[in-house]
């Protein structure tokens, strides 16, 4: 059984060092000639076991002796325990590979290939901070009776969906969105693009991005881009903001106009009403076809939701 | 003889490590490496054959160590040839006696694998080739040698057996095999580095030994053979110094050694070789078997009482030499010997040493054996011992 361990354990660590590659291969050996019913030849088996308690007996005699009796016990109890885990460690792979985390899709709790948890960091609705650990589940958010018209929409007539609620000055939504620039770049996606201003209360923003939107319909894209460029700081800044609407081509002194005439802040305040109806608890929030994905996942977590 | 002095010529030592293995391969004295060191250092050259001051220089450096090999040894220079290694001294002879077939070699029953393998060989070409059996505690059976001993041509023994100590009554079976008119070639790879060897007194025919079980270094040994015998001996392996002139269709050959010393020698080795009995006799070969028989006395005191361990050999000390070779019930050789390495930094050797017909007709697997030497003390002694019950306790 031991065999079984060390061409596991040798065998991962042969990928990376020379060194353990005899190792490995011997263990290998061992492994087949057990599984063809044939004694290991190499005495791997023997001289794990022999160096482990020779080790132990310096210091802990009696445990040695527990060691050495149930050896062939522990070492397929370790086994056992090795091959489940490895078992789940492919299938946290393949989860952190469709879903950019271990756990599966919507799902909270550690990812060794994301321990930092980058990938589920959203900025909390309430505190404008990291979203605790122990969140809402994004299986509960929903598009269902959330009316999508009144937001800014990029309609291509294309077959995918994304909707995309996040806010000007959080981190994790500016680290999200160089993914959605790309998804952007695909002509099979419309896009909708939601400002749920939690870091800083820059409700502000939310005004001139709707104004904009109503001067013109393709401008409020040019302006994420800048908008997500601008240090986060600055964002608070009106003439910074101002100068900046002019740079992307519009005329700053209309769009201020246009946010009264047009009575832009209640646009704002029924987008608020509608996103509540999300369930959303943190940004940045994708919804892809329906489907919810919190958190900023690497650009392939996107595009498999994608038609 | 004082042991520290000893431990400080060998700077290995300061590994902190308990060496038990010098049967396979002893440790070496610093005199013996720079002694070597010397000669790449100061005069790499090749002997006999430039006359330049480091070839004159070689040359008389490896007359001195064939002088001073011979007087190790109780015999004249130029009965001493200077081989790779037992294994090669052994083969040599096998080779150039001009064994024909229907000739009889008899052996022992626990040759090493360089005592029977050539012999074994030479059974494809006619040889008879036929085993003594030892008595039951592993002494040498000598009624059994005097019944087999007729019509034999060469009787190829080890003087001190790797396996267990033992010691075979060289002085008797060579009395016994010249009286029927038989050569006797010793295998002293065991012997020559514990005990003084005289091959006047002994009257051995050819006798051979291996440099580095014996302080030397590794690559170089010795093989003995009575001048007369050399004399009539065929070279082995032909070349550059074993003759004296050439054409292309003949060549007149030198006497020994040289016409058994084909190429380039090994002259770092020889020196060092040199330089280890030099140190040997320095000490004085009867002490330092005093010692280990000393220390193996302590070891079989201690060990022989516990229930869980089986001794190779007979039960007395003095007739084991250096060696104590060992079982423990339900435990593999192998496994004791990594169990002493890791817990307590023990270096022994464990499995067939080289013996694999002796535990093949036992149908053993093979054996612990720690085997002693002049470096070793009653401390190292007693942590063995403490290593060993603990062990047989698992
Ligand atoms: C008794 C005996 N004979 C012959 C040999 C072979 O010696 P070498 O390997 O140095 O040729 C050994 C080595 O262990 C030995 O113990």
């Amino acid at each position: 059984m031991i065999c079984i361990l060390a061409l596991v354990v040798f065998g991962t660590l042969s990928i990376f060092s020379a060194r353990h590659r005899p190792l490995a291969k011997e263990a290998f050996d061992c492994v087949f000639r057990k599984l063809t019913l044939r004694k290991c030849e190499s005495g791997l088996d023997l001289r794990l076991k022999s160096q482990l308690t020779g080790k132990l007996l310096r210091r802990h005699p009696r445990f040695a002796k527990i060691i050495y009796k149930n050896f062939e016990l522990l070492s397929l109890a370790f086994t056992l325990l090795f091959l489940i885990s490895f078992v789940y460690m492919g299938i946290g792979g393949y989860n952190y590979y469709l879903y950019g985390d271990c756990n599966g899709p919507n799902e909270s709790g550690f990812c060794i290939f994301d321990p930092l948890g980058s990938n589920e960091k959203t900025s909390s609705l309430e505190t404008g901070e990291a979203c605790p650990s122990n969140s809402p589940s994004p299986k509960y958010l929903t598009l269902a009776n959330v009316n999508l018209d009144i937001f800014p929409t990029y309609d291509r007539g294309a077959e995918n969906d994304v909707i995309f609620i996040g806010c000007y000055a959080c981190p994790y939504t500016r680290e999200a969105y160089p993914q959605i620039q790309k998804l952007l770049l695909r002509d099979d996606v419309n896009f909708v693009f939601a400002h749920f201003p939690i870091k800083g209360k820059n409700d502000h923003l939310s005004d001139i991005l709707n104004a904009i939107y109503l001067i013109d319909k393709q401008k409020f894209i040019t302006l994420n881009d800048a908008l997500f460029e601008l240090d986060p700081l600055l964002l608070k800044d009106e003439d910074v903001i101002m100068q900046l609407v002019e740079e992307i081509g519009m005329d700053s002194e209309l769009v201020q106009a246009s946010i009264i005439t047009n009575n832009v802040s209640a646009i704002t305040a029924a987008q608020a009403i509608e996103l509540q109806k999300t369930g959303l608890y943190g940004t940045p929030t994708v919804f892809v076809n329906g489907n919810a994905v919190v958190g900023p996942k690497p650009y392939r977590v996107y595009t498999r939701l994608l038609k | 003889m004082n042991i520290e002095t000893i431990r400080n010529d060998f700077p290995v030592l300061k590994k902190d490590v308990i060496y038990l293995d010098s049967s396979c391969v002893s440790l070496k004295p610093k005199q013996v490496v720079e002694a070597m060191n010397k000669y790449y250092y100061e005069f790499p050259a090749c002997a006999g054959r430039s006359i330049h001051g480091f070839g004159s220089k070689v040359s008389g450096e490896i007359t001195a160590a064939r002088k001073n090999l011979a007087n190790f040894f109780s015999t004249k220079p130029n009965e001493i040839i200077f081989t790779r290694n037992a294994t090669e001294g052994i083969n040599l002879v096998a080779n150039s006696l001009g064994l024909k077939s229907g000739d009889k070699v008899l052996t022992s029953d626990k040759e090493h694998n360089s005592n029977l393998l050539p012999w074994q060989n030479l059974t494809k070409e006619g040889i008879l080739h036929q085993v003594v059996l030892s008595n039951q505690d592993n002494t040498f059976n000598l009624a059994e040698f005097e019944k087999q001993i007729e019509g034999t041509r060469l009787v190829s023994i080890v003087h001190t057996s790797n396996l267990d100590g033992v010691s075979f009554p060289v002085e008797k079976i060579i009395k016994i095999a010249h009286r029927n008119g038989a050569l006797v070639l010793l295998d002293c790879a065991q012997s020559a580095p514990h005990k003084e060897l005289n091959m006047r007194k002994l009257d051995a025919d050819f006798m051979v030994c291996s440099g580095h079980k014996m302080l030397g270094p590794s690559g170089i040994g010795a093989l003995y053979g009575k001048a007369k015998l050399l004399d009539q001996l065929q070279p082995f392996l032909l070349g550059g110094s074993t003759v004296r002139d050439a054409t292309y269709t003949s060549a007149e050959f030198e006497g020994a050694p040289a016409k058994f010393e084909a190429g380039l020698q090994n002259y770092a080795g020889i020196i060092g070789f040199s330089e280890a009995v030099t140190y040997l006799r320095n000490i004085g070969m009867k002490k330092i078997q005093h010692h280990e028989q000393e220390l193996n006395k302590q070891l079989t005191d201690e060990l022989l009482n516990l229930e869980a361990i089986s001794l190779i050999g007979p039960a007395g000390p003095s007739q084991r030499a250096g060696i104590f070779s060992f079982n423990i019930k339900d435990k593999d050789p192998h496994e004791v010997a990594l169990m002493l390495d890791q817990s307590a930094k023990i270096m022994v050797r464990s499995g067939a040493h080289c013996v694999h017909s002796w535990f093949n007709a036992r149908n053993l697997k093979g054996s612990v054996r720690a085997s002693l030497y002049l470096y070793n003390t009653e401390e190292e002694c007693t942590t063995f011992i403490d290593a060993v019950k603990a062990i047989a306790t698992l």
